[in-house]
């Protein structure tokens, strides 16, 4: 239903970005998931692919981010593989060239047979960027952190932060371009529950002319 | 045998005249006779050729008065109204004060003589509608606008329609000539019967709109009738309606360009954005989620972040050109060419929509002019 949401959302909103001065861009993400799951004395390390696909639509200051993306963690020895979902629904203001601030909810469920554990956090990013060639390539770092959140498996009221950093360059013409980027979350809940997500991932962007 | 008689003086007028010269006012009579028999083709042509007799043998001003009132009611009742009307004004231009008699003519022509009266143009050339005389002995060449007044019309679409009236058949040319005298265009050249409608489309000879001024349409005898050698001219004042054309975009503003050769400072700024996020890329697990073993691999990511800055810095090291730099400039000079490409095919577009308003002056006639 998440993901029907999104891409209705996505295409809705590409109409708009041909209409000056929005912009929009699509972004589709191979990435590797490494999971490390405490709860109590119990470790777990579970990692994956995961497929993504991400949209920002953007105005002179105001920008919508969607994404949403699911893959497979396969764990080491008799841990039970799962399965990952993750989204995100983030709404953004440009202060600045170089600073945009996000606030909304993201969340991640993991699912283990007909069992299954999931995060929400409602929070607030910023994110910096700098350019090193212009026009062409520009790095950036994102940090976040929860106001609020929940988690379920054990239910309880969860908090979490996370940060990403990486490297965007334009592969080709004015509309494609690239996105190599590190991304590390946490999540705590109670009774020890922690959870720490990284995330290797590559991406293709596809930004259509103004 | 009424029609016998005509269609056989019609033939020895036609046969003859070279062997024996007929009077004007012998033709006269026949037409007048040929009218009150009702024999009106016949009529028409009798009277057409008594107006045309020059020389000795011409009518004098009262009887071409009464030949061109006879032409009217011929050619009205003939069904050629415009022929007939051509016929009144000329009658008009002749004597202005001149009446049909009621009691010879029926109300139809009398009607048309008050039609002819209350259109006809001031004979001086006033600025609705001129008219100008020329030749001898009361007969009358006339050129005028169709309709009078200004007139407005779109260049290769509509047309100013002159017209030029001529007692007897004659050959004529009427050309427009610009405002430095070089002819713009030949409206028209051949023989005039009766009266002849010219329209100029506004355009000249190339397909362009001419500039507003003021121009000249001269008519004059050619062919066998060079040796008249008189000239009638009407002066037209061309002008265009307003037009809204869309401004030109200024160039684009040196805030827009960039740098093409590298700077210290702009070396600097490339190099701190990738060093830094490389940097965050390995201590941020540190920060997030201490205690717990992070990914060898996002070393990866944040040396070829780190990487991507140095190549950055010395891509713009002082001195250097900046090629991307340079097409963005390129694109930005293009871009703004193309703009005002655009905009100048625009508003030529738009002048072309535009009217051209056309005033006709009063028109002058000399008799001296040289073929």
């Amino acid at each position: 239903m998440i993901r029907y949401a999104l891409a209705a959302a996505v295409v809705a909103a590409a109409p708009l970005a041909a209409q000056s001065p929005l912009r929009m861009s699509f972004w589709g993400t191979a990435s590797q998931e490494i999971v490390q799951s405490r709860i109590g004395g119990v470790r777990e390390r579970l990692s994956g692919t995961m497929l993504s696909g991400e949209g920002v639509l953007g105005g002179e200051r105001i920008a919508l981010r969607l994404r949403y993306g699911q893959g497979t963690l396969k764990g080491e020895g008799a841990i039970e593989p799962r399965e990952l979902v993750e989204g995100e629904v983030l709404l953004g203001y440009r202060a600045a060239s170089w600073l945009t601030l996000w606030a909304g909810p993201n969340a991640r469920a993991y699912t283990a047979g007909d069992a299954d554990q999931r995060w929400l956090f409602w929070s607030g990013r910023a994110t910096l960027r700098g350019t090193l060639l212009p026009g062409r390539m520009q790095s950036f770092v994102e940090l976040w952190k929860s106001a609020s959140g929940s988690v379920t498996r054990p239910d309880g009221a969860a908090s979490g932060r996370g940060a990403e950093a990486g490297l965007e360059m334009r592969l080709s013409g004015q509309t494609v371009w690239g996105r190599l980027a590190y991304r590390v979350e946490q999540g705590l809940g109670d009774g020890d529950l922690r959870d720490v997500v990284e995330t290797l991932a590559f991406s293709i962007a596809y930004v259509p002319p103004r | 045998m009424t029609r016998f008689v005509i269609v056989l003086t019609v033939a020895l007028v036609t046969f003859a005249a070279p062997l024996r010269a007929q009077s004007a006012d012998d033709l006269l009579a026949q037409g007048i006779r040929a009218y009150q028999q009702q024999e009106y083709p016949g009529g028409a042509w009798l009277l057409r050729r008594a107006l045309s007799m020059q020389g000795s043998a011409a009518l004098s001003p009262a009887e071409t008065a009464r030949a061109l009132m006879y032409l009217a009611a011929t050619e009205l009742s003939r069904n050629q109204r415009d022929s007939a009307v051509a016929a009144a004004q000329r009658l008009q231009a002749l004597d202005s004060h001149y009446r049909p008699d009621e009691r010879i003519f029926g109300p139809p022509v009398v009607a048309l003589f008050q039609d002819a009266q209350r259109s006809a143009p001031a004979r001086s050339g006033g600025a609705g509608a001129p008219v100008a005389t020329a030749a001898p002995r009361g007969n009358t060449i006339a050129i005028r606008p169709v309709g009078g007044g200004d007139t407005a019309f779109r260049p290769g679409a509509g047309a100013f329609l002159l017209r030029i009236t001529t007692p007897a058949p004659a050959e004529v040319s009427a050309t427009l000539t610009g405002p430095d005298g070089r002819a713009i265009r030949t409206l028209f050249a051949g023989p005039v019967r009766d009266s002849i409608d010219l329209r100029w489309n506004g355009l000249d000879i190339a397909g362009n709109v001419p500039a507003p001024g003021r121009y000249l349409v001269t008519v004059s005898p050619v062919g066998r009738d060079r040796r008249a050698g008189w000239s009638l001219r009407l002066p037209l004042e061309v002008t265009r309606t307003a037009v809204d054309t869309l401004a030109l975009p200024p160039p684009p503003a040196d805030s827009l360009y960039r740098a093409e050769r590298g700077t210290y400072g702009r070396a600097w700024r490339s190099l701190v954005p990738g060093v830094l996020a490389g940097a965050a890329i390995v201590v941020l697990p540190g920060i997030i989620a201490n205690g717990e073993d992070a990914s060898s691999a996002r070393l990866i990511i944040g040396g070829t972040v780190t990487v991507a800055g140095l190549a950055a810095f010395l891509s713009q090291r002082p001195g250097r050109t900046i090629s991307a730099n340079s097409a963005h400039n390129r694109n930005l000079q293009e871009r703004w060419r193309r703009d005002v490409a655009d905009i100048t095919r625009r508003n030529a577009e738009r002048l072309r929509q535009s009217q051209l308003v056309i005033r006709a002056g009063a028109p002058t006639y000399s008799p001296s002019e040289a073929p």
